[in-house]
């Protein structure tokens, strides 16, 4: 008896759980301690509730951006593996996390003050500036070969990261002195979000990229014996690396304009998945995501605590777990 | 006629200048009181304020990217600022005197190779505001004058303290950046800095006083937990018009168990002497203590 | 049954959508090739290196698209033919197999069965029998659980055929499939491709520069030298001291070896043009 459904069924649920579980305890912990009856008290008037307003607006939309933004970096960091055919690409690697951070670091250094659906002004133009990241880097890639060569996406992501790299330096250089403390925050990732607007804004794309990832894992496996051999077996080689790579680059642009580039979660949690469940894309895509989520809402419980009342970037926490566990992971692979 | 003794004078005269050198701990070059300088470059907007109202603009041959006050300084060549200071051009100008920032060592290091005194500038707490103006005021022989000024803004200063003295002192949080329209990437001011001097003597309790850094980003929770009484909100530009302003402050209403909110005491200041810990925070601790005590002090 | 008609391709013009690969950019082209393989066939694909046999092969998967000429399943025009649909018919055996993630055998086998497959059907107990089959036919059923990555360079080639069997396709392309393998495991393949022949009726095309090789498995040849056919017809008759002479610029000693039961070659010297 194939043991895939079993298996799938068996690791989501677990994983499931303790996403679910993250996600139900992150919004009980905080650096004060709330009373939970009297925020979910409905005889209290919401606006004099201060443990309903820290519970809905300061701590639960940061546990579901968190939980948002941990699947999809994640699923991304899975599907650019299998598109590049690289255990070691990450979301990041091909330029649309750069666009997204000089949209952001345009906008803060400019100053901008316009507000469109409830999105603010810096989480409007990173999206921008991914999309854009996104369609340059597919241009290029298209341009030399009538197909689409995953040599020339790398060779074309590479060098726009470097190149909107130097144009963020750039744009801090010439910059007032004192946005440099809001752009490194930025930079360093944040989900803080204070209220779900942005979270609903992110959702849209988000779902669309979901719904791509789940048709995604069966050709994402056959890819891995080479173009020739997926295409032998009656794969569309072509459609799948191009839903791949745009499916995976909208949702890392609607995870960084939400959140900020938060690293190493695009490729730890792949790494760990693949460890746990196997090499299957069909097991690993969902897991992946649900560990992302999982992963990622904690490093966000310890970034608010460990110097409360002063608030971490989650960034450094997830790179701070991601270093030692790189390295470990090389030292174990000898 | 070098008798014996003319020979212990001028010996102990040269012990004596020595010894003056080496207390005061400066190089040799800036004990010459015959040097008084006339070609100043400032790359220190706080500072440039402090040599136009001690009566030394005119000396003023250069300013910084960002100076802005008073309004001859428009005129004036631009040199840089904190992270790009243009050495070629500050050369050029032949400056006697050349105010840095004290975190500009490599400039600092250069402008001596090239044998051009150089101040450097540091800002603390409110007092390095005055303390600085009396250093500067020996520096430039203006040491009367630069006192007069000091003890100006000090009384000033004091009258405010004194005005606020007996009243009850509100929480306050002192919100020195946050992204516009939006309740993310809060910058507030800790218990630390001039700012923080200026809200204490202008008669408010900063919320975040208990953590000692210049400035913090704090979540919403603590926000909420800290319930500060008002909420005094800095921007560095001139005033919006009316409804911008609204829209602004309205991004604090979906915090509405905060006293501050609930009561409508969320306070938005604009200005770019805000920032600056210059003469001007006369100007500054007048607006904090009208924000915190609107009925004490009428406009 | 699989023929092609004057089929020219030639790189850099159009594709079939272009198969991702840059591997495209080196590889000659062929012009104005037919054959025919029938059903039950061995063909060999021959020649040396730039001579178009990879691409011939590719042309024949379906997997390039030619710009003249056409290749026909029992008449029918495989480029109209679904994928999947082909992938029923034909299987291809690459060169080469890197796996870019850990699969073990067993799933590296079932990857096989993606052409009978729906869009998110999983695998059931037959397929999975299939795939036991196959391993089996290529004797590996018993590195069933093994890391794909562990095995050595001749057991990878059997699990690739493998898997390529449990396409259930009846007409199997292997390109170079000794290329990086030991005497040893070229023996090995050819037996087994020779016995799939026999024993289930397989139509086998092989491209392979190596003569022996082709010698020893293929019942008939195609010749090609620079993208055009050169010679075809049985191995006895096309396979020569001329031919060889012709498609490789060398003397070579030809002769039908008694004990192995198969025309042998032996290079001398190189031709010395005047």
């Amino acid at each position: 008896m194939p043991d895939v459904r079993r298996r799938l069924v068996g690791w989501t649920v677990l994983l499931g759980s303790v996403a679910l579980a993250a996600a139900v305890g992150a919004p009980l912990i905080g650096s004060t301690r709330i009373n939970l009856a009297r925020a979910f008290d409905t005889a209290l008037p919401y606006a004099d509730n201060v443990d309903a307003q820290i519970f809905f607006i300061a701590r639960l939309p940061r546990v579901l951006a968190a939980a948002l933004v941990g699947a999809s970096l994640a699923a991304a960091g899975v599907v650019f593996q299998a598109l590049l055919r690289n255990p070691l690409a990450t979301p990041f690697t091909l330029g649309v996390s750069a666009g997204a951070a000089l949209g952001a670091i345009l906008a803060i250094s400019l100053k901008l003050q316009l507000t469109l659906w409830g999105v603010s002004a810096v989480t409007g133009a990173s999206l921008a500036g991914s999309l854009g990241a996104v369609a340059i880097v597919y241009a290029l890639a298209r341009a030399r070969h009538r197909g689409f060569s995953t040599n020339v996406l790398l060779l074309a992501g590479v060098t726009l990261n470097s190149f909107f790299s130097a144009l963020i330096l750039f744009v801090q250089y010439i910059a007032d002195p004192a946005e440099t403390v809001q752009t490194l925050r930025w930079l360093m990732g944040d989900l803080g979000v204070a209220g779900y607007g942005p979270i609903l804004a992110a959702l849209p794309l988000t779902l669309a990229a979901f719904v791509a990832f789940a048709w995604l894992p069966r050709a994402m496996n056959l890819l891995s014996l080479g173009a020739d051999a997926a295409a032998s077996r009656g794969v569309n080689v072509v459609r799948t690396q191009q839903v791949a790579f745009f499916s995976a680059s909208l949702v890392t642009g609607a995870a960084v304009s939400l959140g900020g580039p938060i690293g190493f979660i695009g490729i730890i949690v792949p790494h760990l998945v693949r460890l746990m469940v196997g090499a299957d894309h069909r097991i690993v895509l969902p897991a992946a995501a649900l560990l992302g989520a999982a992963f990622l809402i904690v490093c966000d419980v310890l970034a608010r605590l460990v110097m409360a009342p002063v608030e971490l970037p989650v960034g450094i926490i997830t790179a701070i777990i991601g270093g030692p566990f790189f390295l470990w992971l090389l030292v174990r692979q000898r | 006629m070098h008798t014996r003794r003319n020979r212990c004078g001028i010996f102990a005269a040269t012990a004596c200048a020595l010894a003056i050198v080496l207390a005061t701990g400066r190089p040799a070059i800036t004990v010459e009181a015959q040097q008084v300088p006339q070609r100043i470059v400032s790359l220190a907007p706080s500072v440039t304020e402090m040599l136009f109202v001690m009566g030394a603009g005119p000396r003023v041959v250069a300013v910084s990217s960002f100076d802005h006050f008073p309004a001859e300084v428009d005129l004036l060549p631009r040199v840089g600022a904190l992270v790009d200071p243009d050495l070629e051009k500050i050369l050029s100008l032949r400056p006697d005197l050349v105010i840095t920032y004290g975190s500009q060592n490599d400039l600092a290091a250069k402008l001596a190779k090239a044998n051009v005194p150089t101040f450097r500038y540091r800002h603390g707490s409110l007092g390095d505001v005055t303390t600085t103006l009396r250093e500067l005021g020996r520096r430039l022989g203006m040491a009367s004058t630069a006192e007069s000024v000091a003890a100006g803004i000090e009384q000033d200063l004091d009258r405010i303290r004194t005005r606020v003295k007996s009243e009850a002192r509100p929480k306050t949080l002192l919100v020195i950046a946050r992204e516009p329209r939006s309740l993310r990437a809060i910058n507030v001011s800790g218990g630390y800095g001039f700012l923080h001097d200026l809200l204490e003597l202008a008669g408010g309790a900063n919320v975040f006083g208990d953590v000692k850094r210049e400035s913090i980003l704090v979540s919403t929770e603590t926000i909420l937990v800290r319930a500060p009484d008002v909420i005094l909100e800095l921007h560095y530009t001139d005033a919006p018009s009316h409804t911008l302003v609204d829209q602004e402050r309205a991004a604090w209403s979906l915090l509405s168990a905060v006293p501050a909110v609930k009561r409508g005491r969320v306070e938005l200041l604009f200005g770019e002497e805000l920032v600056l810990p210059g003469p001007r925070v006369v100007v500054t601790a007048a607006a904090f203590a009208r924000a915190l005590h609107p009925a004490l002090m009428p406009r | 049954m699989l023929r092609a008609d004057n089929v020219t391709y030639v790189h850099g013009a159009h594709g079939r959508g272009g198969i991702a690969g840059d591997a495209n950019d080196v590889l000659p082209g062929v012009q104005r090739v037919s054959l025919a393989v029938e059903r039950g066939a061995v063909v060999g694909l021959l020649g040396p290196n730039g001579s178009g046999k990879t691409t011939l092969l590719r042309v024949l998967a379906g997997m390039l698209a030619p710009s003249e000429g056409r290749v026909t399943l029992d008449g029918a025009g495989i480029g109209t033919l679904a994928r999947r649909a082909l992938a029923r018919r034909i299987a291809v055996v690459p060169q080469e197999t890197h796996l870019a993630f850990d699969y073990s055998v067993r799933e590296v086998a079932l990857m096989g069965r993606y052409p009978h497959l729906g869009p998110f059907e999983l695998e059931g107990p037959r397929d999975l029998v299939i795939a036991r089959d196959a391993l089996a036919a290529t004797g590996t059923v018993d590195l069933e659980h093994r890391s794909f990555a562990t095995l050595s360079g001749g057991e990878k080639q059997r699990v690739v055929i493998a898997s390529a069997l449990a396409q259930q396709a009846d007409i199997l392309l292997l390109d170079e499939p000794t290329a990086s393998l030991d005497l040893g495991y070229q023996l090995e393949i050819s037996t087994l491709v020779a016995r799939l022949n026999r024993e289930r009726g397989l139509t086998v095309v092989v491209a392979t520069h190596d003569l022996n090789f082709a010698a020893g498995l293929c019942r008939s040849l195609v010749l090609l030298r620079g993208g055009r056919v050169l010679v075809a017809g049985p191995t006895a008759g096309t396979l020569n001291a001329a031919a060889i002479r012709a498609l490789y610029d060398v003397e070579a000693s030809v002769w039908f070896d008694e004990r192995a039961g198969r025309v042998a070659v032996v290079p001398i010297e190189k031709v010395r043009h005047a």
